[in-house]
């Protein structure tokens, strides 16, 4: 079960808006690496971790890593939140303004909506762990 | 045939003798074990005010990407004393997963517990409330009053 707190982990004030900025920071929200799949990567591999500390940490870990997909969300929306035409265009927005507009979609800067596909849950704590340390290391 | 023997002999470099399960660096380490090293207990802290910027509460795990560097100091509002405390109790939280029998660190964590307690209860009294507990508590329900989270604010 989750509660939500009505806050951010750290504060999000972006005074000016930048649709080019907002279309490759989407990545880190939904892209293969963001934090859409790292939060969903360890609340799904804890069910068949055996230690209770791995448990525990699989458990706290995935909990904050939607905290920091909302972080990364408010950024993509802040960066978008008033859009001009001409901004859009000429900044490159046009091709994710024309399906989601204003919308913060789960979907790598390429376009590619978020998949499954970009994580593993092997049900082996090693095999699992290992995949942790890949994802993570490409933020590190 | 022992191939570390006759590199001593040629002169090249000497290595100690392994067992053939056992590889070299760290110095017979045995063969396909992967580790990270295990964080130490008892190591120093960040306060809370430093962590929020530093983006961890543990001085060795501070590693910038890049060397890129958070540097900008938050300003002393109800808001930032709740993520500071929160923060700081998150952090301690993961190290206790994996440190539970460290009970320094146990009654660090009680301490931030408290004090987060008392952040929630400035931060609410200003900014309406945090959790659906609340939501209520003046007998109408606000939990529906922006800004919102995500929402731009002006004001830091």
């Amino acid at each position: 079960m989750f509660v939500y707190e009505k806050k951010l982990q750290y504060p999000v004030r972006i005074q000016n808006v930048n649709p080019q900025l907002a279309a490759i920071v989407i990545s880190q929200y939904g892209g293969p690496d963001g934090e859409l799949g790292a939060s969903l990567r360890y609340l799904s591999q804890r069910y068949s971790m055996p230690y209770d500390a791995l448990k525990g940490l699989l458990t706290d870990i995935g909990t904050e890593e939607l905290g920091h997909l909302e972080m990364v969300g408010s950024i993509v929306h802040q960066l978008t939140r008033t859009l001009t035409e001409e901004q859009m265009k000429e900044q490159g927005f046009a091709p994710y303004f024309v399906d989601h507009t204003a919308g913060v979609y789960p979907q790598a800067a390429s376009g590619t909506p978020w998949s499954a596909a970009t994580m593993a849950v092997t049900g082996d704590p090693m095999a699992d762990l290992v995949e942790d340390m890949a994802a993570d290391a490409t933020t590190m | 045939m022992n191939h570390q023997t006759d590199q001593a002999e040629n002169g090249v470099m000497t290595l100690p003798q392994c067992a053939n399960a056992d590889g070299q660096l760290p110095s017979c380490a045995p063969l396909a074990n992967p580790y990270v090293p295990f964080q130490q207990t008892g190591a120093d802290l960040y306060t809370a005010s430093c962590a929020l910027i530093r983006g961890t509460l543990f001085p060795g795990l501070d590693l910038p990407y890049g060397g890129q560097e958070n540097t900008q100091e938050k300003l002393a509002t109800a808001s930032v004393e709740l993520q500071q405390m929160g923060f700081a109790l998150q952090e301690l939280a993961l190290y206790l997963d994996t440190h539970a029998e460290d009970t320094e660190a146990a009654q660090l964590f009680n301490q931030y517990v408290e004090l987060y307690q008392q952040a929630i209860e400035q931060y609410q009294q200003g900014n309406g409330p945090l959790t659906l507990m609340d939501a209520a508590a003046n007998g109408t329900y606000d939990w529906l009053a922006g800004p919102w989270p995500w929402e731009y604010r002006k004001e830091r």
